[in-house]
């Protein structure tokens, strides 16, 4: 199909001077991605649209290039979903709604005694305020220090060089761009026949924001971001049930066995699950919001109600009011701007990376693309491995990931081997007294060479980054068991499944 | 000093795809020629665009012992993106040709062939020392080659070797090697030079503990190269069936930038179930096991029959591309008659029981569509009472399929149902 986005039939018969240097990469060629930069003062080397990660990063990372660069952004401040309403804000919600439940839940048998415990919603809500403008702020000191002009307001394209924006303050500008980015990111994906008022039908944006404890919630989606919501909730009182159309949660890419391990840890917590369940339709005109779900065999449809609905049933791309049919862009089925795998849209200069293009829905992940197409367009390589992209969920315990899943390889018919080593056998995890998950690692059973790493247990998305490290460098499970690991450190667990792996681990 | 055709050409064939046609201009290869010998070249794999780390050699133009002139296509190389053929750039003589046609995932850099210029006595030539096979793609895009060839330089030229391309190459890896393979290095007591015949297969051309394990003949020679062609297909986005939206037919009147209004993505999926019966299989199975005492996994046999199925199903009903657009402006639609393509097929499969109270989920759909229960039971074909797994008797296989693919899985299952009901002892012969 991508074949038709290719008008123009050239037949290319290049004749390419002679050099006595290995040509890999023509003369001709390299002066052509590095094309003069330095033109008329109005037309800028690059323009971005979207400020979210992809766009801020590949910003200073292109300012750091010595491109001219302007980033038009209008949210009114940087930092995208990640930053505003995703990551950072969840990440503050989820840390400190486990501190309220730990101190409520689990310190008498630490030999700790406290006193009257209260919550104050308000202060909870100012903390993650807080946290977040300080690194917003932080992108706009930097885009000044790397010489990135951040234009405020929405950004449509006129013509395939020029961008009109209507500035936030009022008024219209327009720039004009050799390059230009398109990374305007994702938005919930809305559950048909519910309104998303925010309050009462939210999605992870009201989540995040709520003015008082609901009684009660449901959640539509165990996805991550819906477990993440869910357990911050929960924590901080709200009976919360999650309905899942598939038979197991935190989406299909999470390992099975761990998924079912964090469910039951979850379930332990005070979360009820519905799983193989599908919604079929919602009303909010009642007191309570109300949700008709069916099993997905069939047969046994019921009437659930709560205060609040969450629709967390996944994120789509996001290019409304961007003029793409104005200069013939097209999207796919699922709205993902059409890129090849140098993120060129069919016009070259015009790239795109991060939520609104192809690939798994991760701010780290927009951020290598940003850097990447950057690279493409200044030094004609760049190169993302999607092999080696980690998934984190950062309930408790945590779970993460990276490669291939046991379902995933069972499906390919890829033989494998798996190693495991539980927390509770594990020193650290001991003292801490906080013992729940596992370290599952899959390798090759011939080479040994390591094919995945999934973990649910106390700081997994920390200790990802070394499976991460190891897929990169083609690891085998030898390699992480013969690095010595600090004693007692909960990495001492990953070093122990990866002997399991290929031999056997010594502490189970 | 070689004076040589330097230079090839590349030519964009049908230009497939984005990546291609605009980088035509950009794309040229070269003849790594050898200042070690006079006479006759090293001919590498090319890298024909920028990301392009292997290739498929879909033919050879050229025999070995062929004159050839400037212009001539002396072979085609098929990417991730499209089909190219490579021109030589000056006239000369094809001397050997060391990675046949059909040779697949063959990674730039790695020497294909070697020739020779015109005139020469090829009975008298010499095959020249591989340069630069263990270079990596990634590096020898970046202009890398010539480093390696001045770090091989010292390397002595092994002359009946050099021909085997598995064989002949002396490689300097990257150090410290990974603890995995010093630690069997040490313990096989492998020398220096042993390590340096050593193919390492690892990211960037690092030596992996697998290469040393297939160097030792623990395990399969092809192992590692296999699980490493697997990572270099998980490393890149999957670009290919991309299904472009169609357009919107009226354009929704201003919305409130919060919640706009929704556009979800309406895929028609299809459920195609054929029932299929295992029990040939199971005879089959049972034979084998009996006769040479090997057990064949059912999946095998699936797994095979599957392969064997996906090759060459019809194309999707679809609107022409504008490629075949153009193609019928010419005329040329006749010529180049649509031809079936590949498919990536794997049947669902469940088990036909008798007892009706559960039924496998018809997974792989949309999670979005069917959260929002669209109503899609449209004539739904009989429902078999199934569980989830294999029987050795009865089973459904299935797959759920955009409705445009609709004949294509049909095809495929009903190929897979021939093949396992009536030949499936061909499949393991
Ligand atoms: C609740 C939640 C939790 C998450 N947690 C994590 C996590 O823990 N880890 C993780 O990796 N990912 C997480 N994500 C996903 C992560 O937020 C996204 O992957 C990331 O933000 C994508 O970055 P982006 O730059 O592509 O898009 P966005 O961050 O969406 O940024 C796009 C920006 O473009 C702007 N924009 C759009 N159109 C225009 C226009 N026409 N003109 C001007 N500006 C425009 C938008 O205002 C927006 O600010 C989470 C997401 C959510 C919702």
């Amino acid at each position: 199909m991508l074949a038709s986005r290719l008008i123009p039939r050239y037949t290319v018969r290049p004749v390419v001077a002679k050099s006595t240097l290995p040509k890999v990469v023509s003369a001709p060629a390299l002066s052509q991605w590095s094309r003069a930069y330095s033109a008329s003062s109005d037309e800028k080397d690059l323009v971005i649209i979207g400020g979210g990660v992809a766009g801020y990063v590949a910003a200073i990372k292109a300012g750091q290039e010595g491109l001219k660069v302007a980033c038009i952004e209008k949210r009114g401040v940087l930092g995208g979903t990640c930053l505003n309403v995703g990551c950072i804000p969840s990440k503050s919600l989820l840390n400190n709604s486990h501190l309220y439940h730990q101190i409520l839940h689990d310190t008498k048998n630490r030999g700790i005694e406290v006193g009257d415990v209260k919550l104050n919603l308000a202060n909870l809500m100012k903390a993650k305020e807080t946290s977040v403008s300080g690194l917003t702020k932080g992108i706009e000191f930097l885009f000044k220090k790397n010489g990135v002009e951040y234009i405020k307001g929405e950004g449509s394209f006129v013509n395939e060089h020029e961008i009109k924006v209507a500035l936030n303050e009022g008024g219209e500008t327009s720039v004009k761009g050799k390059n230009i980015l398109i990374a305007t990111g994702s938005e919930a994906t809305p559950f048909p026949g519910l309104e998303i008022d925010e309050k009462r039908v939210i999605t992870s944006t009201g989540a995040l924001s709520l003015e008082k404890i609901p009684e009660s919630m449901l959640v539509i989606g165990g996805g991550i971001i819906g477990l993440e919501m869910a357990s911050v909730w929960s924590r901080l009182g709200t009976k919360v049930t999650v309905v899942e159309f598939l038979g197991q949660i935190g989406g299909p890419g999470m390992d099975t066995e761990v998924s079912k391990t964090i469910q039951k840890l979850l379930k332990k917590q005070g979360l009820d699950f519905k799983l193989n369940t599908k919604v079929l339709s919602g009303d909010a005109s009642g007191e309570k919001v109300q949700l008709t779900v069916d099993s997905v065999k069939g047969g046994k449809e019921e009437t659930l109600d709560a205060e609040t609905v969450l629709v967390a049933i996944g994120r789509r791309p996001y290019t409304a009011g961007l003029g793409l049919e104005n200069i013939g862009l097209e999207t796919d089925e699922r709205g993902r701007v059409i890129i090849d795998s140098e993120y060129r849209t069919k016009h070259p200069h015009i790239r795109s990376v991060g939520d609104v293009t192809f690939g798994p829905m991760l701010a780290h992940k927009a951020e290598e693309e940003a850097v990447a197409a950057i690279e493409h367009i200044k030094k004609g390589h760049g190169h993302v491995n999607y092999a080696a992209i980690p998934s984190v969920m950062y309930t408790h315990p945590e779970v993460a990931w990276v490669g291939q899943s046991e379902q995933d390889l069972k499906n390919q018919n890829i033989p494998y081997r798996v190693g495991t080593f539980p927390f509770s056998a594990n020193s650290r995890a001991k003292t801490n007294l906080d013992t729940d998950g596992l370290v599952k690692m899959l390798a090759d059973p011939e080479t040994d060479r390591l094919l995945g790493v999934h973990i649910v247990g106390p700081n997994a998305g920390e200790m990802i980054a070394e499976g991460t490290l190891a897929l990169e460098y083609g690891a085998s499970s030898e390699d992480i068991a013969r690095t010595c690991h600090a004693h007692p450190t909960l990495a001492e667990a990953f070093k122990e499944a990866a002997m399991a792996t290929h031999g056997k681990a010594i502490h189970f | 000093m070689a004076s040589f055709a330097a230079v090839c050409r590349a030519t964009a064939r049908l230009s497939s795809n984005p990546a291609v046609g605009a980088r035509g201009l950009y794309i040229c290869a070269a003849f790594t020629s050898s200042s070690r010998c006079l006479a006759a070249q090293n001919f590498t794999m090319p890298a024909l665009s920028p990301t392009m780390t292997e290739g498929n050699i879909a033919a050879w133009n050229v025999k070995e012992g062929d004159s050839f002139s400037a212009g001539d296509v002396l072979l085609e190389i098929e990417t991730d993106k499209a089909t190219m053929d490579v021109e030589a750039q000056e006239d000369g003589v094809m001397f050997k040709i060391l990675s046949q046609g059909g040779a697949k995932g063959v990674q730039v850099g790695t020497r294909i062939a070697v020739v020779a210029e015109p005139g020469d006595d090829l009975s008298s030539l010499e095959v020249p020392a591989e340069e630069k096979a263990s270079q990596p793609a990634e590096s020898a895009s970046k202009g890398g080659a010539a480093a390696s060839q001045a770090s091989n330089s010292g390397s002595s030229q092994s002359k009946s070797s050099a021909v085997n391309t598995s064989g002949g190459g002396s490689y300097v890896h990257k150090l410290p090697l990974l603890p995995s393979t010093g630690h069997l290095a040490a313990q096989k007591g492998l020398s220096e030079e042993d390590l340096s015949k050593i193919k390492p297969t690892g990211p960037n051309g690092r030596l992996l503990k697998g290469d040393v394990l297939a160097f030792l003949g623990t395990i399969d020679a092809e192992t590692p190269a296999t699980i490493s062609s697997r990572f270099e297909k998980l490393g890149h986005l999957d670009l290919s069936n991309i299904k472009v939206a169609a357009p919107k037919k009226t354009e929704e009147p201003a919305k409130k930038e919060a919640a706009p209004a929704p556009k979800a993505p309406v895929i028609e999926n299809l459920e195609i179930n054929v029932p299929v019966s295992l029990s040939k299989v199971v005879e089959v199975q049972n034979k084998i096991n009996e006769t040479l005492g090997v057990f064949l996994p059912l999946s095998t046999f699936i797994s095979r029959a599957a392969d064997v199925a996906n090759s060459d199903l019809p194309p999707a009903s679809r609107q022409p591309t504008a490629d075949e657009l153009f193609d019928q402006v010419l005329g040329l639609d006749k010529v180049k008659a649509a031809k079936g393509t590949r498919g990536v097929y794997l049947p669902q499969i469940s088990a036909i029981t008798p007892s009706s109270f559960v039924s496998a989920p018809s997974k792989k759909s949309d999670i979005i569509d069917i959260l929002t229960a669209k109503p899609k039971k449209q004539a739904s074909p009989p429902v078999i009472p199934t569980v989830p797994g294999l029987s050795s008797g009865a089973n459904v296989f299935s797959l759920v399929v955009p409705k445009a693919e609709g004949e294509r899985a049909q095809v495929f299952l009903e190929r897979c149902k021939a093949i396992l009901e009536e030949e499936p002892g061909r499949l393991v012969l």
